[in-house]
């Protein structure tokens, strides 16, 4: 199935339909998305600002960790859904989109950032000094920040 | 309404205004600024509300955790009062004269004078009241999320400038 055959399914359905015939739903979404990524990317950030040695550090890194990691799953959870959804009111704009299609991208190389995060860089994190944390904070907010830019030029773009 | 025409007519003919609309990418690149703005806000009040529904009344932490993020949240609000000055200058007939900005701006107010006391209350170790303006903060800025957001749907007033 090619990405334009999704885009005809995906526009055929009864949630597409909603979505554009409704004056509202769309926007309501959005603005859940935009609440939701500001609690992925504000709770990301403090954990970056700190790894890089920046910010908070009167709290250890794993103390840090559980404190806000279960804010950044849930509202990354909020944030797919809410992303998946507007797909469907306008999935062939979209799918052509080249800022939505980078945005796919960058969206991969921060989940392999926490996946190398989580299994290399934190069990060796022991000392103040240590080089890894930092590049790996540097490169988590130089990557959401990137992803938050292009999410909003999609809406420029599209 | 008159006042606010003439004073959207003097803003487009500002040299900010000018400058903000000289290139396409600058609007998006203020929103960008200003969704960032809205995450240090969102997370700061996160933050606040979560250890004051957590803390038993008494406990010490609730202060420590008002004292580390409420000056981020109001850095963040300075940030976001100027960057969204911009935005109105960048397009002066549009935010200035529909309903949902106005009611964003009442909410603005509620909720930093909701945060403020709930600033207040911590100094004065009245912590009772912790939950009761921790929840009341987090409805209020959620709210002005939705109103932002919505300032791009919302029809204009009858009349107002193109």
């Amino acid at each position: 199935m090619s990405l334009q055959d999704l885009a005809t399914t995906l526009s055929d359905t009864r949630l597409a339909i909603e979505l554009t015939d409704s004056t509202w739903l769309f926007g309501t979404i959005e603005a859940v998305h935009v609440l939701a990524l500001t609690l992925v990317f504000g709770s990301i950030a403090v954990v970056d600002l700190r790894l890089l040695g920046l910010w908070r550090k009167d709290a250890t890194i794993p103390a840090l960790l559980h404190e806000l990691l279960p804010i950044t799953w849930g509202a990354f959870a909020l944030a797919a859904v809410t992303g998946i959804t507007m797909i469907f009111a306008n999935p062939f704009g979209y799918f052509e989109n080249f800022f939505f299609k980078a945005k796919l991208v960058l969206l991969l190389l921060a989940g392999i950032n926490v996946l190398v995060f989580h299994r290399f860089v934190l069990p060796r994190a022991t000392s103040a000094q240590a080089l890894a944390p930092r590049i790996s904070g540097g490169v988590s907010l130089v990557l959401w920040l990137t992803i938050v830019s292009f999410g909003r030029w999609i809406g420029f773009t599209i | 309404m008159e006042i606010l025409a003439d004073f959207a007519t003097w803003l487009a003919a500002t040299p900010v205004a000018a400058l903000v609309t000289s290139r396409g990418w600058i609007v998006p690149a203020i929103q960008v600024v200003h969704i960032i703005a809205i995450a240090a806000v969102v997370i700061s009040v996160a933050q606040i509300n979560r250890n004051a529904v957590r803390t038993r009344a008494g406990a010490p932490d609730i202060s420590l955790t008002l004292r580390q993020w409420l000056p981020v949240a109001y850095i963040a609000v300075g940030i976001l009062a100027v960057s969204g000055a911009l935005l109105i200058a960048s397009e002066p007939g549009r935010a200035l004269f529909r309903t949902v900005f106005w009611v964003k701006i009442a909410l603005i107010i509620a909720a930093l004078a909701l945060t403020r006391a709930h600033g207040a209350a911590a100094l004065r170790a009245r912590l009772g009241w912790h939950r009761v303006l921790a929840a009341g903060s987090v409805l209020l800025w959620v709210g002005v999320v939705f109103a932002g957001r919505w300032i791009a749907y919302a029809d204009g007033w009858p009349g107002a400038p193109a």
